[in-house]
């Protein structure tokens, strides 16, 4: 049981300001995850937390009650580290047990609680093993089983699957689900990777530079981002832009001109008046094929996934890409004719804020622990 | 590549190795065996490998009147107390250099090892003259301090390199897990360190255990050493050829036999960081 709260962090190191405050209220039991690309300070925010760096300015409260000032070792937190870092000195057990022994728990009670963990994850035959004897998701496993052991209020994550390989980051992702559902522990997860953002989180923190771009549900950053960097990041492959002029604008809709006719989105075009030159965002998998569309485009680039085809289109000077299923029979250099439903453009004004939607995608609001499987 | 052209490079590193290894070990080997021979056969023209071993030269260095006894203390004793404080206090100052956050934290390194640039002539005289005001002339503590002078910069140089060579994600896992700075050093870092302590445990006695610059102008009547007692051999009216061997036997065989049953973690600790 743990919430945390941020309040205004601020992180200089020596002059520069790598998280430039950022506010964020963690619920109890959620799963949240830091997403951004490198260097946006996910890490040193998550750091932060752990109290392995101190934050310039700003309150971090766990539960309510300000920790700033208390020492990693005392926060009752436990974090599984990129690296893993497992002593490699000490025996899987010992690893898991460290920091019971440092609790000057009985050895009888260590052994009971390590077991239990190593039951979780399926560890119990590696327990006499070092870690140079353990394959990458092996001693992932015991880094998340040291955590466990730890029992803590949040367990902290800092991209913990980017060395594996992709087989195994499928199949770690799907087992940190799970422990989530079974622990039913508040989690705060670091990626770069936007699939085990979207994948995992209840919410997820979009980063860049040091601030907060958005915080939302995965299916609310899909479909409905602030911001045109949030929208390009969420989303693989990424998202369309094109320059577009305005027709009309209304709090009914936003008509801007396409090379093969006007089209309305159904976005509030507040602070927007004709003739403005405004930029669409379409997702590669919302455009479609179509011999009647009003759109153009001649193949530069097909890559074949066998369930999924993306297309890469050059379209005048812009090019487009677009995700069609696995059978379609286009070949290089051929010209298609494609289009896409209104309702799934987004507008962005020239500082990159989105117009907002007229109406709320359905799943956005959908409660992630809902879908969870219960443990029988 | 082909099996020839693979033959060549081959061949020359065999013949160099073995160059190498001749050029080391035979001088090594000559001295060794002749400590076992009796004194005619030592200073006879042709050199002979097949004699009848004696022990007269090593028995003689223990028993006659000035016994290499208190020689063999002193070196012990000097050399061993200035490598146990050289490690401790490089072990410490070195896990500081290379975790604490300083501005200009390369130029203090460079300006610790730095000291230990000065050639042992060029010191040596400054310190007589400390010593002399100090009343450390002809005292354990005088050699220790001498030895630790150019030991302790060393140290800390080779000790920051073997920190920074072990994650620091180590640390903070277990400061994670509930340990204060100094419990992660102890349970952690320390026990991952042996490699690193060893290595400059062995430099450091090596040096202390070799010299005989500073063992010659600090150390008086009580607190010679085995080098100084091997020079008292070179005497006016001859050189003791025997007795010298035996001596010279003694100094290196100690460091040999440590260096092979370390030798594990030697190499490992000199090549810390070289291949990742």
């Amino acid at each position: 049981m743990a919430t945390l709260q941020l309040n205004n962090i601020i992180k200089d190191f020596g002059g520069t300001q790598v998280i430039k405050g950022v506010d964020l209220e963690v619920k109890d039991r959620e799963f949240v995850v830091f997403v951004g690309p490198s260097g946006c300070g996910k890490s040193t925010l998550l750091r932060m937390i752990a109290g392995l760096e101190s934050a310039t300015a700003g309150d971090i409260k766990v539960d309510g009650k300000r920790i700033n000032e208390v020492g990693p070792a005392e926060r009752g937190l436990a974090m599984v580290f990129q690296s893993y870092a497992l002593y490699p000195h000490m025996s899987v057990e010992d690893n898991m047990g460290f920091s019971l022994r440092l609790a000057k728990v009985k050895k009888a009670e260590r052994r009971e609680k390590v077991l239990a963990a190593a039951r979780i994850l399926q560890l119990e035959p590696l327990l006499d093993r070092k870690p140079r004897a353990l394959s990458g998701g092996q001693r992932q496993r015991v880094a998340i089983g040291r955590a466990i052991v730890r029992n803590p209020s949040i367990f902290l994550f800092d991209e913990p699957l980017s060395n594996l390989d992709t087989a195994l980051r499928v199949q770690m992702r799907i087992e940190l689900a799970r422990l989530h559902g079974e622990l039913d522990a508040t989690m705060i997860y670091v990626t770069h990777d936007q699939i085990e953002a979207m994948t995992m989180a209840d919410k997820i923190v979009v980063l860049q530079d040091g601030l907060v771009e958005q915080i939302g549900s995965p299916m609310a950053l899909y479909h409905h981002p602030c911001n045109r960097f949030v929208a390009g990041f969420i989303g693989s492959p990424k998202m369309n832009f094109l320059d577009v002029e305005v027709r009309e604008a209304s709090r009914e809709g936003v008509s801007v001109a396409l090379p093969g006719g006007d089209c309305r989105v159904p976005v509030m075009g507040d602070g927007v008046s004709a003739s403005d030159t405004l930029t669409l965002g379409i997702r590669p998998e919302h455009l479609k094929l179509d011999d009647e569309g009003p759109l153009t485009g001649k193949i530069v680039v097909i890559e074949r996934l066998g369930g999924a085809t993306s297309l890469y289109l050059e379209h005048g000077s812009s090019e487009w890409i677009l995700v069609a299923d696995g059978d379609v029979a286009h070949r290089v250099h051929d010209q298609v004719r494609f289009s896409f439903a209104p309702t799934c453009a987004h507008l962005f004004k020239g500082d990159g804020e989105a117009l907002t939607h007229l109406h709320r995608h359905p799943l956005v609001d959908i409660d992630r622990q809902e879908n969870r499987a219960k443990p029988t | 590549m082909t099996t020839s052209k693979r033959w060549i490079p081959l061949t020359f590193k065999v013949t160099l190795l073995t160059l190498l290894l001749v050029w080391t070990l035979i001088p090594i080997i000559w001295m060794v065996l002749s400590s076992f021979k009796p004194n005619s056969v030592i200073t006879a023209n042709t050199p002979r490998v097949f004699f009848t071993p004696t022990l007269e030269h090593y028995a003689s260095l223990f028993s006659s009147g000035n016994s290499l006894w208190p020689y063999l203390l002193n070196s012990l004793f000097i050399a061993g107390v200035s490598t146990l404080i050289a490690v401790v206090l490089g072990c410490m100052a070195g896990f500081g250099l290379s975790r604490i956050r300083i501005r200009g934290k390369q130029h203090l390194a460079f300006w610790i090892i730095s000291t230990r640039m000065a050639p042992i002539a060029a010191v040596i005289v400054p310190l007589y003259l400390l010593f002399r005001y100090l009343y450390l002339l002809d005292t354990h503590a005088g050699l220790i301090v001498a030895y630790l002078s150019f030991n302790l910069p060393f140290a800390i140089w080779l000790m920051t390199a073997f920190f920074d060579d072990l994650p620091p994600d180590l640390e903070e896992a277990a400061m994670i897990d509930g340990a204060t700075k100094f419990q992660a050093f102890r349970y952690v870092v320390l026990p991952l360190m042996t490699p690193g302590l060893v290595t400059t445990a062995i430099l450091c006695f090596i040096f202390a255990w070799n010299d005989y610059a500073f063992a010659q102008t600090f150390s008086g009547p009580s607190t010679q050493t085995i080098p100084i007692a091997a020079a008292q051999l070179l005497t006016q009216t001859g050189i003791d050829w025997g007795k010298l061997l035996a001596i010279g036997t003694i100094v290196v065989c100690p460091m040999a036999i440590a260096g092979l049953l370390v030798k594990r973690w030697l190499v490992q600790g000199l090549t810390l960081g070289a291949v990742k």
